[in-house]
């Protein structure tokens, strides 16, 4: 899906489209010339941020595109949602803290898994999270 | 319904598991109850979670799996989650899931050695 383009917003507002992001996303990062273990990454963490989309705020959208950050190419994701927003960040950063029920490692597991990651919240607005993964050449 | 693609298959004493390639959370949730109904229905003494094909382990999926382990624990079973990608391992671990508890092996073949100890005369 959308090969050929170098950014695309997908839609999430049901657990359904769990398995559209991660499908463009692993289609997308494998053209890009991310290797195996680097895609997983990526669709791994794409999949922590678009559950917790709709577990707590129900919808929002995914965009995926081709960045350029220091003369290093990489993949840019952006997740955007109009939720409840995130009450203190560096708390939601913690291992094992969590509002839902889950396990509390998505946002840190997911700092982990990138090169770049920024939260941009507000409470009652919503919350703004870019991913980065960059290409590595020898 | 049951989750599509899942495998179910008796071996022995023991249920052969087979997780698809890419499920979604029903499909997980659903594939947990499969297993359990079938523990009942064949009475097995062991699960084989084969995970070879799944490419995504997230947080969902590794918190369903570590439940059901549980669940079959309590039904009085034993759980192999067999053939994880090393993808999937360098993900899971950086992600920071806590699979340490669970018997683990490289592939089906080596878990039915593992719970050969089921089989009718088994050796090991």
């Amino acid at each position: 899906m959308m090969t050929g383009r170098d950014a695309c917003e997908v839609s999430i507002d049901s657990e359904n489209e769990m398995i559209s992001v991660r499908k463009v996303i692993r289609n997308v990062a494998t053209e890009m010339g991310f290797g195996v273990t680097d895609v997983t990454r990526i669709v791994t963490a794409a999949s922590e941020l678009t559950r917790n989309i709709f577990l707590y705020a129900s919808s929002g959208t995914m965009i995926w595109r081709t960045c350029e950050v220091n003369g290093n190419t990489g993949i840019e994701l952006i997740f955007e949602d109009h939720g409840p927003g995130i009450a203190d960040i560096e708390e939601a950063m913690q291992a094992g803290f969590t509002t839902g029920g889950g396990l509390g490692l998505g946002l840190p597991g997911t700092k982990r898994l990138m090169d770049d990651m920024e939260i941009k919240s507000q409470k009652g607005e919503g919350t703004v999270i870019t991913i980065r993964k960059y290409l590595r050449r020898c | 319904m049951i989750a599509k693609n899942t495998s179910v298959i008796k071996i022995y004493n023991t249920l052969l598991v087979t997780v698809p390639a890419d499920p979604d959370d029903n499909t997980i949730t659903e594939l947990q109850e499969h297993v359990l109904e079938s523990m009942e229905k064949c009475v097995a003494k062991g699960v084989i979670l084969d995970i070879s094909m799944v490419e995504t382990l997230d947080s969902f999926f590794a918190r369903t799996i570590t439940e059901t382990i549980q669940m079959v624990a309590v039904m009085g079973g034993d759980t192999v989650i067999a053939g994880m990608r090393p993808s999937v391992a360098i993900t899971a671990i950086q992600l920071g899931l806590n699979l340490g508890n669970v018997r683990t092996a490289l592939n089906v073949e080596l878990a039915l050695d593992m719970v050969a100890d089921f089989r009718p005369g088994g050796q090991k």
